[in-house]
Formats: structure tokens, sequence, C-alpha cells
């Protein structure tokens, strides 16, 4: 048995156009995923993120490169991957006609749970995923928010042994966003191991044991949100509103970080009432804050996560 | 949590995605219904204008019905895919993928038998079948929608867009299932139309049926052609809707 839950080796995917240049949606990621682990993906819409978490859930074939699921090729294997995988796509919806309990009842039905086992699974998804006032009412009638619960709570009450979460969250409030947070760390706490992708940077910081940050088609970084606040260089933020041209005067208080909005300082406590005496001198609308994943995504990637290309 | 390593068998969670499909469409009363429309407006316009042929039509009313079915396939499967997303939760698990297409078409012919049933009752009233005529209209309705839902579920999976899909569901259905004889009798088609009908699943199968209950309309060879046509047809189309509901399962 792999000690790895998934090991990406080179993966590249070439789309072809009809009368255009190929485009090149992922070039050459390469990563792994240990058991147990969260990891997010982390990148901009169109970085990639979703192309690959297809491919590894053998949903799409690569240009070339390997994925290998608990030591079995994606390619290859597809059908053994298969059984140990759960995936939550992007954007999906759960049948309309269906409640959320006929959905995660019957799904979990699919996948080869016996009516009583399906049962207690279901009662306790939906109940993690606070659905049971509208457990019974058919999914067309409920909430966007509602839904998107519904369609975790069919995926995390496999407890797959790796679970595939392409924006889990997305469209949910910040009380269910928690609740599907804690529903991921109970299932990696008992043997299951998830990767996701997000363009929710507080998502990526609160679940994932490690990240990868993708732009592009390519890996830029990988490490803990931690590691890689650390590395932006301070443990405050300054950021200056309309001071992106004031990269000079503020160059010696730290490391700089410029998005359309604002130039940011990543500075240490000490050198704060200085920055902050000539923001005031300059008549400057300066705001302080701790050293975010944003500042550390900005110096990775050049531009702030909700950035069109 | 368990680890399996072993390939799983063939049709896995056939009968539970089939009564996944079965809740899904017992929740749409009204398209349950409105799928009798076509068959009850043409077996009205038949009582009305040529009341000796209303066996015959009602016959045909139970073969379009079942081959109708491949309409309805056609379009939750692309819906499914398209609008919902949904076949990625389903294809990315244990799940067979000839599961995830024949349990489709098994709970949506569930979900639709009741009113074609009714259909039944109503021909047995007025042509009294034969223990042969009732074997051939299963054997035949079998193959009808055999055929039917393997090519609906096979045309769902080459578009990206309902508004595509539609026009194209149902000129296929309605050609092949309105056109041939299938509602009226194969003697009563040109000669050329005749043959040709022959080896279309919904107007062999009614061919045989109508052979069964008023027979010396057709040669010998016209009944091996039909019996065969609808056989090999239905066989070849299912097997190859396996092999690319496998196949399809992922993109290149």
């Amino acid at each position: 048995m792999s000690p790895e839950a998934l090991v990406a080796d080179r993966v590249r995917k070439t789309y072809r156009v009809r009368g255009g240049a190929p485009v090149d949606a992922l070039s050459g990621v390469s990563l792994r995923v240990g058991k147990g682990e969260r990891v997010a993906l982390l990148g901009r819409n169109g970085a990639g993120k979703t192309t690959f978490l297809k491919i590894a859930s053998t949903l799409l074939a690569p240009t070339s490169g390997t994925v290998s699921v608990f030591g079995h090729e994606v390619q290859a294997e597809a059908d053994i991957v298969r059984s140990s995988i759960a995936v939550v796509p992007q954007e999906g919806k759960p049948f309309f006609h269906l409640t959320p309990r006929e959905q995660v009842y019957t799904y979990l039905r699919a996948r080869g749970f016996d009516r009583a086992s399906a049962k207690t699974r279901t009662g306790e998804a939906l109940a993690q995923m606070e659905l049971e006032e509208v457990a019974d009412r058919l999914n067309i009638t409920l909430s966007g928010g509602q839904r998107q619960r519904t369609m975790v709570a069919t995926v995390i009450a496999t407890e797959a042994p790796l679970l595939f979460l392409d924006e889990p969250t997305i469209g949910m409030d910040p009380f269910a966003r928690r609740g599907v947070w804690e529903s991921m760390r109970r299932l990696t706490r008992r043997g299951s191991t998830i990767l996701l992708t997000t363009h929710y940077l507080d998502e990526a910081e609160a679940l994932s044991h490690r990240l990868y940050i993708i732009e592009r088609g390519r890996v830029l970084v990988d490490g803990s949100a931690e590691g890689l606040k650390k590395e932006v260089g301070g443990t405050l933020r300054v950021s200056i509103r309309g001071g992106q041209d004031l990269a000079e005067t503020f160059s010696s208080f730290g490391s700089l970080v410029r998005d359309p909005e604002a130039l940011h300082i990543i500075t240490t406590p000490e050198r704060l009432v200085e920055i902050m005496g000539v923001a005031v001198g300059m008549r400057l609308t300066a705001t302080v804050g701790p050293v975010t994943l944003e500042e550390a995504f900005l110096k990775v990637v050049g531009r702030s996560i909700d950035a069109e290309n | 949590m368990t680890l399996s390593t072993t390939r799983p068998r063939a049709f896995r969670g056939l009968l539970a995605f089939a009564e996944t499909e079965l809740r899904v469409q017992l929740h749409e009363e009204a398209a349950i219904l409105t799928s009798m429309v076509v068959q009850v407006v043409l077996l009205i316009f038949v009582s009305i204008l040529a009341p000796s042929l209303l066996g015959v039509a009602l016959v045909g009313a139970i073969v379009f019905s079942f081959f109708a079915l491949g309409q309805r396939v056609l379009n939750e499967a692309a819906f499914i895919r398209v609008d919902h997303r949904l076949n990625e939760l389903y294809l990315a698990s244990p799940l067979a993928p000839e599961s995830y297409f024949f349990g489709l078409s098994l709970g949506v012919m569930v979900a639709y038998l009741a009113p074609i049933l009714l259909v039944a009752l109503a021909a047995e009233l007025v042509v009294h079948f034969t223990l042969v005529s009732a074997v051939t209209i299963v054997l035949s309705v079998v193959a009808v929608w055999l055929f039917s839902c393997s090519i609906g579920y096979i045309v769902s999976t080459l578009f990206r867009d309902m508004r595509a899909i539609w026009p194209w569901a149902s000129l296929l259905y309605n050609l092949f299932g309105v056109l041939p004889p299938v509602f009226y009798p194969i003697t009563s088609a040109p000669v050329a139309i005749r043959w040709i009908s022959l080896f279309l699943p919904p107007s062999a199968a009614t061919a045989l049926i109508n052979e069964t209950i008023t027979p010396a309309n057709l040669t010998g060879l016209q009944i091996f052609l039909a019996a065969a046509s609808l056989a090999v047809e239905a066989a070849l189309v299912f097997l190859f809707a396996i092999y690319w509901a496998r196949r399809s399962v992922r993109e290149e």
C-alpha cells in the first residue's frame, strides 16, 4: 500500500481549440498528498485547479504525466481508484426532484452501502450540514447554499478514503462554511484524506495542513499557510490605500506588495510608528492588520486572487 | 474507511441507481402524464377517421411509448451532465459506468410504465391478444426500449448545451417513431418505405406484433428481416452504449 494518498508527476493538459492556438491548462504540475492530510489547491479562476482535480478523479485524461491514488495509476486503474474516492464537482447541483435525504441516501446505496448503514450515514451527514429542517423538502425549493450543503453532505457521508472537493463552500454563508470545515476536520481525524480547491484564502488557511498555489497551470509554491506567511517577511501589514506609486517612500520599512487597491507594507511591530508617521504626514489613509495568506498570495502570484486574467 | 484494491464488478450499483432515477422521475407527475399526449391524440384521430384501424394504432401507441422513453433518457442524461454536473459525482465513484447509463434507463422506464400499461389494457380490450401476440409484444417492446434508450444515452453525451439537444431529440424520436408505419399498418405504406420500415426498430416491432394479430400481411422473408433487424440492432446498439458509457467517463 502506498504511503501517499495521491502523487502527481509532471501533469500536463493541453486543450486543442478549433481554429485557435492550443491552450495549456496545466503545464507540468507535480504534487503529493499524504494520507490523512487536508491539502488545498489555491489559485485564481482559470488557474488550472479544476482541471487537475478532474484528472486526479479519473474524469479527464492528461496530455502527459501521471497521477496515482493510493498507488494506483488513475489512467490505467481508474475503476480501482474510483472505489476509493468521492467528488464534490464544481457548481454541481443535487437532483432538483429529490429531497436532501433521498439525495444522500440513494448516492450511498449507489456506492454499495447497505440500507441500514446508508440510512444511518444519511442522518449523520444531514445533521453535520445542519440540513435536518429541510431534509424532506425537494432540492429545487432550497436556497443555493442549502443545495451546496446537500452536495457536500452527499460526499462526506461516504467517508471515502480520498475526497476531492472543488470549491466546496461556494455560495455558503459564513456559519455554513465553518460547519463544512469542521466536517472536513472530522473526516481527516477518522482517516480520510482531502484535496480541495478554493479561492477563499481564509478557507485555505483555516482548513489545510498544506497548500499549493497554482497560477496559469503551474505550481508556484507549496507549504503550510503559516510557513508561507512567514516567508512574506513580517507579522504586520500596513495598507496604504491608493499608495501604489509610493513604493520608494516605504521600501525601507519592509517588503512591499502592490495590488490594484493599495500598497501593502509587510513589516514588524517595531517599525509601525514610523510608517504611520510618514503616512499621516502625507495625509494618506493607512490601515494595519496581521499578515494573512492574502499577502503571501500577492507576493507569490503578483496579483490578488480575485483579479481577473 | 476501507480501501478496495479489486476491480469492481460489471453493473455494480445498477438497481440502486435505477431507484435513484425512479425517485427523481416519480416527483415529476406532470411529465409522466404528458408523455402520452402524442399517443392519445393520434388514437383519437384514428378512432374518428378510421375506427377499423384502432387496434393497429393501439399497438403502435404501445411501441411508440417505449420508443419515446429514449427521448426521456436523452434529456435526463443531458440535464444531469450539462446542467447539474451530477454525472461527475456518480462517475467518479464505485458505481459502474454502465450502471449509470442502464440504471437511468431502467428508472425512467419503470416511472413511465403505468400509463403505458393503461394503453396496453385498452389494446387488449379492443384486440384480444393471443399468447403468441403477448409474448411478441413483450419481446418487441424490450428490444425497442433497449435500442431507444441506448441511442438516447449515446446522443446525450455528444452535446454541451441543452438548447442544442432539444431540437435533435425531438427530430430523432418523432421522425423514427411517428413517420414510419407504427400507428398505421405497414401495408398502407408505399412499397419502398415498407422495406425500409422493416429495418427501423419501432416499425419492425409493430409489424411483427400486428402479424401475430392479423397474419398474412408480411411474407416469410419480411418477418425474418423484421425480427432479425430488431434483435440485432437492439443488441448491437445496447452493447455499444455500454462500451460508450465506460469510454466516455473520462474526457479526452
